[in-house]
């Protein structure tokens, strides 16, 4: 199978990475918990974690809390900042994960920052002006899951600055390809999965939590720190981690991490790049095909969504499927984002790359597409002359 | 042998003041604090020798390290609070 639904979670990883999380399965205990060997090589393990994204993310490890994925990071970091009757800014790219634990808080606004795909300009101007007649939190994602648009982070987190206004982004599609500066941002949250970009198993996720606000807590429990105490400690990471972790994950994402580090994400985003670039060229140049790309690729990740004119997107993937080819088609948890882009009704077929794909799947993937165009004008020419 | 117990607020803090200290060249052990001297309950603590506990103790003041309390033991489960 050709795997281009990494946007979705990275199924080929490091190799690694499975034998870090077989080993932990077998050999850690639970960190912070016993005196022993096997607990303490966990303790290591975790910390290790901790320092390896401290390192990419710029950011101390205490800071760096372990969650279950990026949707867990982004309920803490909205319900840490965001308080009933607020008025949130947020991207019209948003995800569900976003926008559902926002329309859970009451009597929340949010005001959309609705600029056409692909003109980061824009975005920031609108930003501005919504900034300016006052908000009380910006939430925004870095890269679009539906388009692979990528927003300018930078300069809404200096505006974020400017205004004095707390920044939480999710960066579900940036980690591991684009750069993140905590420090540099200074955003209270910045939410991520560890099983995309950073190639760590399903079940991780870390959440960077800025020195500005005091995170709220998810969920109470033991954190093996103060345990006299009835309440949660008041000190990261023990405060937003209560319970057992999942220590065979961790293992896993340091090694994701680790990879990550070493091959550098200027070099896996432009090899995604040159990927998503070339199925974007491909598809363009096919009649009946409507892409969803900007010029040269220059704010898309390896992300790119499409529509077959009068073809339902499901029957398309499902056609792409029984090619021994994964992509993903709808709206992809993100309803707002289609909104955005106008293609609400008809969803989008989604093909998303990682480190691990190559020229040969994206050209074997482009010969289908061209395959099932000419099946489908077959089909419409033996209609027409049987009627 | 006298040890000198650094009691710190989590398990990741003896973690990075471990860190801190083996880059200064000091070896420094991560324990379960006793619970005689754990305080608020379950603590992690890092464990330095006397001879290099003044040493221990100016590294982490300089990175301005959170430090609880620090005790010392001679051994046979007795600890003494060291106050500054």
């Amino acid at each position: 199978m050709i795997y281009l639904d990494s946007a979705a979670t990275t199924l080929q990883k490091p190799a690694s990475v499975r034998k870090a999380s077989a080993y932990a399965i077998d050999h850690l205990s639970s960190p912070g918990r016993g005196g022993y060997p096997t607990a303490a090589q966990a303790e290591e393990v975790a910390f290790s974690c901790r320092e390896a994204a401290g390192e990419l993310f710029h950011i101390p490890p205490e800071r760096v809390v372990f969650t279950s994925n990026a949707t867990h990071g982004l309920n803490i970091a909205i319900k840490s900042v965001v308080r009933p009757g607020d008025t949130v800014l947020i991207s019209g790219y948003e995800h569900n994960a976003v926008t559902r634990p926002l329309n859970a808080i009451p009597n929340v606004k949010c005001r959309i920052v609705s600029a056409p795909l692909f003109e980061p300009e824009l975005v920031l101007c609108k930003m501005r002006m919504q900034l300016e007649l006052g908000v009380s939190a910006v939430v925004c994602t870095h890269v679009s899951n539906v388009f692979g648009f990528i927003l300018p982070i930078e300069e809404i987190a200096s505006l974020c600055r400017e205004f004095e206004v707390p920044l939480i982004v999710d960066a579900s599609q940036s980690a591991g390809t684009l750069p993140i500066d905590c420090n540099r941002w200074g955003a209270s949250f910045v939410a991520m999965p560890g099983h995309k970009g950073l190639y760590g198993p399903q079940g991780t996720g870390l959440l960077l939590c800025g020195a500005s606000v005091v995170p709220q807590t998810l969920l109470e429990g033991g954190t093996g720190s103060l345990s006299k105490s009835a309440e949660m400690p008041d000190f990261l990471p023990d405060r937003l981690e209560a319970g057992t972790h999942n220590i065979p994950g961790i293992a896993g994402l340091l090694e994701g991490i680790r990879f990550v580090s070493h091959k550098k994400t200027e070099r896996i985003l432009k090899h995604e790049r040159g990927l998503g670039l070339e199925a974007a060229q491909g598809l363009s140049r096919m009649i009946g095909v409507r892409v969803f790309a900007s010029e040269y690729f220059y704010c898309q990740s390896g992300v790119l969504s499409f529509q077959v004119y009068g073809m339902d997107c499901q029957e398309v993937a499902q056609w792409i499927a029984q090619q021994g080819i994964a992509v993903r088609a709808g709206l992809h948890c993100a309803p707002l984002a289609h909104q955005t882009a106008g293609t609400l009704e008809e969803g989008t077929v989604r093909m998303s790359v990682s480190a691990f794909n190559n020229k040969k799947e994206i050209l074997y993937f482009l010969n289908k597409m061209q395959l099932l165009l000419h099946q489908r004008r077959k089909k419409r020419s033996e209609f027409k002359n049987n009627m | 042998m006298i040890y000198y117990f650094i009691n710190c607020r989590s398990l990741t803090y003896a973690q990075r003041a471990k860190r801190i200290l083996e880059r200064a060249g000091i070896a420094a052990y991560i324990v379960r604090t006793p619970q005689s001297i754990a305080g608020s309950g379950c603590s992690h603590s890092v464990k330095v020798v006397e001879r290099r506990f003044e040493a221990a103790m100016a590294v982490l003041r300089e990175v301005k390290f959170p430090i609880s309390r620090v005790y010392m033991s001679a051994g046979e489960g007795q600890y003494s609070e060291v106050l500054e």
